[in-house]
């Protein structure tokens, strides 16, 4: 069992019961992972501050019987054949942006190319239930920041998080995706991402600190965030509730003096709720990617060429529709807004959505196209 | 002495005749009633005895033998009970031999001696077609709307006894002091706004089609379902004929009249079992809900919240327009022509504008597995309702009252069968294009939706069908299904699946 690599003891220690990255960063900081290990296992005593946490009750206990049933040459095993790399805190390899974090995550699992890492990077994150104008800035976020070569770091999960990476897949040689997630590396999750997980994957780089076949517990979102909002330069929340997780993210990025931006949203949107509230306590506002990049420092010269848009201009009554759709409306609610009879509204509407103006989900009627100005 | 009686028994809907034959002999004195009778059948031998003895007839010593022919087939309820009591009579020599010939006895007797109504009188009098038959005072009506000959009542045993001894004439109840008028419906111009599902009840109505209606809870799902029947006609006479027949047999209280000539609105919990909807039971299999809706609508509220094997009973009654039900004894074909209404939430949170869902996504996921596949697919009509403004509610003026809807209805209906013998929702795919062609201007419209996959080849099919019945609701159309008419189709066929995440813009 000596030949293995410390950093397989370091992932068996990542995926015992009660373990915190608190504790884990204890026993590392003392003892090599092997050792850690053995004292885990009660083959060597507790040295310096660790000795501290096997007094814990019952944690000695739990994590003896845990370290039985994960011995580190089957967890290594599992890495490997995942294709899952393994960084441990102060070793070789590990991202120089989390050394020094308040709450460090002491072993990293990596799939892909950590070297995305020196890179500008630009966090964006979001609700997930959100509305369509949300994703659509989502997605040219991403396209737009990951053709100037700004990485975009995300989190993957359903609705802003997923479709910011989208759009950066969509540059075919754009700056790579970073994902930080919360479940083991071969756990998918959501399930229907598993195309755009393994595209991460490949291009990019993905990110967890829990080992493989750890399931996604909600605990664990929080804590990923924590690392998503490290990773960043620039943090951007697209759409968020008044109480969703992006404001987690974003209260992590501000402990660690890292920029918040906010896209704001309609007052009446329970989805912009979140960052309305963000602009408020004074976060800078974010409507395209210039802004991105000048809080980057960076160049806006290359973005600034708007594409042609080719849409042919909505006329007379269609243009009236559309000036009414600034939130989510419904065609009972043009009816009614604008006089006109159910089948004069549903015939301008059908033109718009035919033209690419407005989209429709469920009844109801959104504007699409992000820049959609129309004068 | 033998003596032998018309009475009738229920199966399904339909009554079979029954003849009462009772031997009394010499003999140990006993009472059987042999010919499978049900438990209550079974009971009447109690029922008899005590009601024969407190009308003051003398109860034989003998042995007494009830046969209720034919003896194969399963004899329910207490309807049997005054033919019974008759033949004992008779065979008692109590009353003469031949004065019953002409008479069928469908009541059920208390142990006073007074008759009651039993369920099933329409289609119990239906199989006694050459005779007079002699029911309950409470069962007149249902029966005159149904015989062809003149309906006796009887107040006890006694009348009808005297009556056919000839010592008094049949009672005459007092005639109802003008039928009580019926109950008005719920009208249409209550609903403030929603332009769009007022639309749509006219549609579904004018077209026979199906309506599922999509939206949070406070949005009048149920309220607009409510103001269905008003929108339709009156049902024809043979139609009227079968849901009387349908609702006396499942025993459910008939108007004043007796005949139902409204279209029935029937709107089970999401509880009911299968039997209670599709009709069944051990003998006699009563009717359920599907063909108490005959001619009708079925409203089904909470559609995800019905159990899945309920709802796969509904599918085939839907294609066929009956019921078959069959169960080891027996087994009964019974009408199931309905409208089917059915409401329910876009997820368990109610929804509303997008980005406003509190669900997580296991939850919205397993909601919406529940409404998926073939069901949806049977609604024409996918219709998004949504929570009216405060302003509409307080300050929107009334919508138009039923009566106006319901005429335009008519002439649409009526036009649609003119065309093809059928309401619109029936014409088959083969002849959509000629009896509902699209002008430029629409192919070109659904050739779009289908090319951007958002239409599938059954859906398109039903687009076409409600465009042909909105441009029967529309005076200035023509034959041809205009361009308008195929947008608003569009607009009733609300996509359930967008809700769940994860989807790419």
């Amino acid at each position: 069992m000596t030949d293995l690599a410390q950093e397989a003891y370091a992932a068996a220690l990542a995926g015992l019961d009660r373990m915190t990255w608190s504790r884990l960063d204890v026993l590392l900081s003392h003892a090599s992972p092997r050792d850690a290990f053995a004292m885990v296992c009660g083959d060597e005593s507790p040295r310096g501050l660790a000795a501290h946490l096997f007094d814990v009750d019952g944690l000695a206990a739990a994590w003896r019987q845990s370290a039985a049933q994960r011995s580190p040459d089957r967890v290594w095993e599992q890495c490997c054949e995942s294709g899952i790399s393994v960084v441990v805190r102060g070793g070789e390899g590990y991202p120089v942006v989390l050394a020094n974090d308040p709450a460090p995550a002491p072993v990293l699992f990596i799939r892909g190319n950590l070297d995305q890492l020196a890179g500008r990077r630009v966090g964006v994150v979001g609700t997930r239930n959100a509305t369509g104008s949300g994703r659509e800035t989502a997605t040219t976020l991403g396209r737009d920041l990951a053709q100037v070569g700004v990485h975009i770091v995300s989190g993957l999960a359903r609705g802003i998080d997923g479709c910011a990476h989208r759009g950066v897949l969509a540059v075919a040689d754009g700056a790579g995706p970073i994902a930080v997630v919360a479940s083991g590396l071969d756990v998918v999750y959501p399930r229907e991402h598993r195309g755009l997980w393994e595209a991460v994957a490949e291009r990019g780089a993905l990110i967890s600190e829990s080992p493989p076949g750890t399931q996604p517990e909600a605990y664990r979102f929080p804590l990923r965030n924590r690392i998503l909002a490290a990773l960043s330069e620039v943090l951007v929340v697209v759409e968020s509730r008044d109480r969703g997780g992006s404001l987690i993210t974003a209260n992590e990025a501000r402990e660690r003096g890292i920029i918040v931006m906010a896209v704001p949203g309609a007052l009446r949107n329970r989805a912009a709720e979140g960052t309305n509230a963000l602009v408020r306590d004074g976060c800078p506002i974010v409507l395209d990617s210039r802004d991105v990049l000048i809080a980057l420092g960076l160049d806006t010269s290359r973005v600034g060429a708007v594409e042609y848009d080719y849409r042919p201009r909505p006329k007379g009554a269609d243009r009236d529709l559309l000036t009414l759709c600034t939130e989510p409306r419904t065609l009972d609610q043009f009816t009614i807004l604008t006089g006109r009879t159910l089948v004069e509204c549903a015939m301008s509407l059908a033109r718009l959505e035919a033209n690419g103006w407005v989209q429709q989900v469920n009844g109801w009627f959104e504007r699409a196209g992000s820049d959609a100005v129309c004068g | 002495m033998f003596a032998a009686v018309s009475s009738a028994t229920l199966l399904g809907v339909e009554g079979h005749r029954v003849t009462v034959e009772v031997h009394v002999s010499v003999g140990l004195p006993c009472f059987t009633i042999v010919g499978l009778p049900d438990e209550v059948c079974r009971e009447s031998r109690d029922r008899v005895r005590a009601a024969v003895m407190s009308s003051g007839y003398p109860w034989p010593t003998k042995k007494v033998t009830v046969n209720l022919a034919p003896s194969n087939q399963r004899k329910v309820g207490g309807g049997l009970d005054l033919a019974i009591a008759i033949g004992l009579l008779i065979a008692d020599e109590f009353i003469p031999p031949g004065a019953t010939e002409k008479f069928g006895f469908i009541a059920e007797l208390g142990l006073d001696g007074s008759l009651r109504p039993v369920a099933g009188v329409a289609p119990l009098v239906a199989a006694l077609d050459d005779v007079h038959p002699v029911v309950a005072v409470g069962s007149r009506h249902e029966a005159e709307v149904i015989s062809s000959e003149s309906v006796f009542v009887g107040h006890t045993l006694r009348d009808v006894v005297e009556a056919l001894k000839g010592e008094a004439p049949w009672p005459t109840p007092a005639q109802d002091t003008m039928a009580e008028p019926l109950a008005p419906l719920p009208d249409l111009a209550d609903v403030r706004g929603q332009p769009l599902a007022r639309q749509a009840l006219e549609v579904a109505a004018a077209g026979g089609h199906h309506v599922l209606f999509v939206g949070p809870p406070g949005s009048g799902k149920t309220m607009l379902a409510q103001r269905m029947p008003g929108l339709l006609p009156p049902l024809s006479p043979s139609t009227s004929l079968t849901a009387t027949m349908v609702h006396s047999a499942a025993g459910v209280k008939l108007p004043p009249g007796g005949l139902i000539t409204r279209a029935p609105y029937r709107a089970p919990h999401h509880t009911s079992s299968i039997v209670a909807l599709v009709g069944g039971g051990t003998s006699s299999l009563r009717p359920g809900e599907i063909s108490l809706a005959h001619g009708g609508i079925l409203f089904l509220d909470e559609l995800g919240e019905f159990s899945p094997s309920v709802l796969d009973g509904l599918r085939q009654p839907l294609e066929e327009g009956v019921i078959r039900v069959a169960r080891a004894r027996a087994s009964a074909t019974l009408p199931a022509q309905f409208l089917l209404v059915a409401a329910t939430n876009p997820c368990p949170c109610g929804g509303g504008a997008p980005g406003s869902c509190a669900c997580d996504d296991g939850a919205r996921a397993r909601y919406l597995r529940r409404l998926s596949g073939p069901l949806l697919d049977r609604f024409d009509l996918r219709v998004p309702v949504h929570r009216p403004e405060v302003d509409e509610l307080l300050a929107g003026a009334p919508g138009e009252p039923s009566a106006v809807v319901a005429a335009r209805i008519a002439l649409a209906r009526q036009s649609a069968i003119q065309r093809f013998g059928s309401l619109n929702a029936g014409i088959p795919a083969p002849l959509l294009d000629s009896l509902a062609p699209l002008s430029p201007a629409a192919q070109k419209l659904l050739r779009t939706e289908l090319e951007r996959d958002r239409l599938t080849g059954r859906g398109y099919h039903r687009v076409r069908r409600v465009a042909r019945t909105i441009a029967d609701l529309d005076p200035l159309a023509g034959e041809i299904v205009g361009e308008e008419h195929v947008v608003m189709a569009l607009q009733f066929r609300v996509r359930l699946s967008p809700l769940l995440g994860g989807r790419a813009t």
